[in-house]
């Protein structure tokens, strides 16, 4: 089938939509706008721009210097000399600018967990959760005893009130 | 000597490029406003997109004696730039569109009334263009233009003309739905 057939369309020249028919209004609205006239001093003003355009090399063109004359050898050389040394000051800027990681001269061991417990994970700080229970010393806190200002020792309760009974109900 | 002749041979060919690009902008600047308009439909951004689609052409004047068909390749240029600055601008108003076309639509015999009633129309079908889907909405906007054949549409597109051809039955029938939705509505 042949599809200019199926699908009528203009070929290069003006027809309307379909073989027949009048066009569609959507077509008709189209072509009215498709044919409306420039305005007027158009052309004029494109010109002007684009001769204003064209006499700024600078935004016209990518590049605007004129091309280089590699006529001379020695033009060639220093260029390339330039080229050379600009690599390599930047290789050796950047070289010299960077160095190695040095190897830490303490080995940080890595701390051992108490049998039975929790270690901290390697956390910096540890927030204290519980206040634990506070170990007083009690030999820290009582003096000790001096040896001269001892007292001597209390006698057994049957010594005592044997020694009574001796000395009679006033004790006398 | 050498050097003498280098440049009055630049000069030449610089000013053979120049007019050539005159005879572009004198040739075609027409053409390629109203392409822009037709998509754009504001007189001063159509202009805009001609200046920059010609600006293009300066940056690229070197090849233009390569440039098999210098009326398809601008109107695609431009095609490109006014779709570009379509996609980014926000959404127009119907209302934009009756008063633009009120003001660039001929008057001729219409009484104020009646012109008011025809740009309301033609916004409205414009409205109903606008809900294409983009390929075919794209093609039946160029197919509006005499001076672009199916061949050179699907030059502009990047298209084949068999595509042209059924993209645009496709068009011509969802339109026709469209509109006698529209008229159902009202």
């Amino acid at each position: 089938m042949n599809a200019s057939k199926q699908y009528p369309l203009k070929n290069n020249s003006r027809q309307s939509g379909r073989m027949g028919e009048p066009p569609s209004p959507a077509e008709l609205t189209l072509r009215l706008i498709a044919g409306l006239p420039a305005p007027v001093g158009l052309e004029g003003r494109v010109e002007a721009s684009v001769r204003a355009a064209a006499k700024e090399p600078g935004k016209a063109r990518l590049l605007s210097w004129p091309a280089p004359r590699w006529d001379s050898a020695w033009m060639r050389g220093a260029a390339a000399a330039a080229i050379v040394f600009v690599v390599v000051g930047g290789g050796w800027g950047v070289y010299s600018r960077v160095q190695p990681a040095q190897q830490p001269r303490v080995i940080a061991m890595p701390r051992t967990v108490a049998p039975g417990g929790f270690s901290n994970a390697g956390a910096m700080r540890t927030p204290q959760t519980l206040n634990g229970p506070v170990v007083t010393h009690p030999a820290a806190t009582v003096a000790p005893p001096v040896a001269s200002q001892t007292k001597p020792a209390r006698p057994k309760g049957r010594k005592v009130k044997a020694a009574t009974a001796a000395m009679g109900p006033n004790g006398r | 000597m050498e050097i003498a002749e280098k440049t009055v041979h630049d000069r030449a060919r610089h000013q053979a490029e120049e007019e050539a690009l005159a005879a572009l902008v004198s040739q075609y600047a027409g053409t390629i406003y109203r392409v822009a308009y037709s998509v754009l439909r504001n007189a001063a951004d159509a202009e805009d997109a001609v200046q920059e689609t010609y600006l293009r052409v300066l940056r690229h004047r070197d090849t233009l004696d390569q440039v098999r068909d210098q009326r398809v390749w601008l109107v695609r240029i431009v095609w490109n730039i006014v779709l570009d600055r379509k996609r980014r601008a926000k959404t127009r108003p119907e209302t934009d569109d009756v008063a633009e076309l009120a003001r660039v639509l001929p008057a001729a015999g219409l009484s104020a009334e009646q012109r008011a009633a025809a740009a309301q129309h033609h916004a409205q079908v414009l409205a109903c263009v606008e809900q294409l889907p983009a390929k075919e909405r794209q093609v039946l906007m160029l197919s509006a233009f005499d001076e672009l054949s199916s061949v050179e549409i699907a030059a502009v597109l990047g298209i084949t003309e068999s595509s042209v051809r059924s993209r645009l039955f496709r068009a011509r029938n969802l339109i026709a739905g469209l509109l006698n939705h529209s008229r159902s509505l009202k």
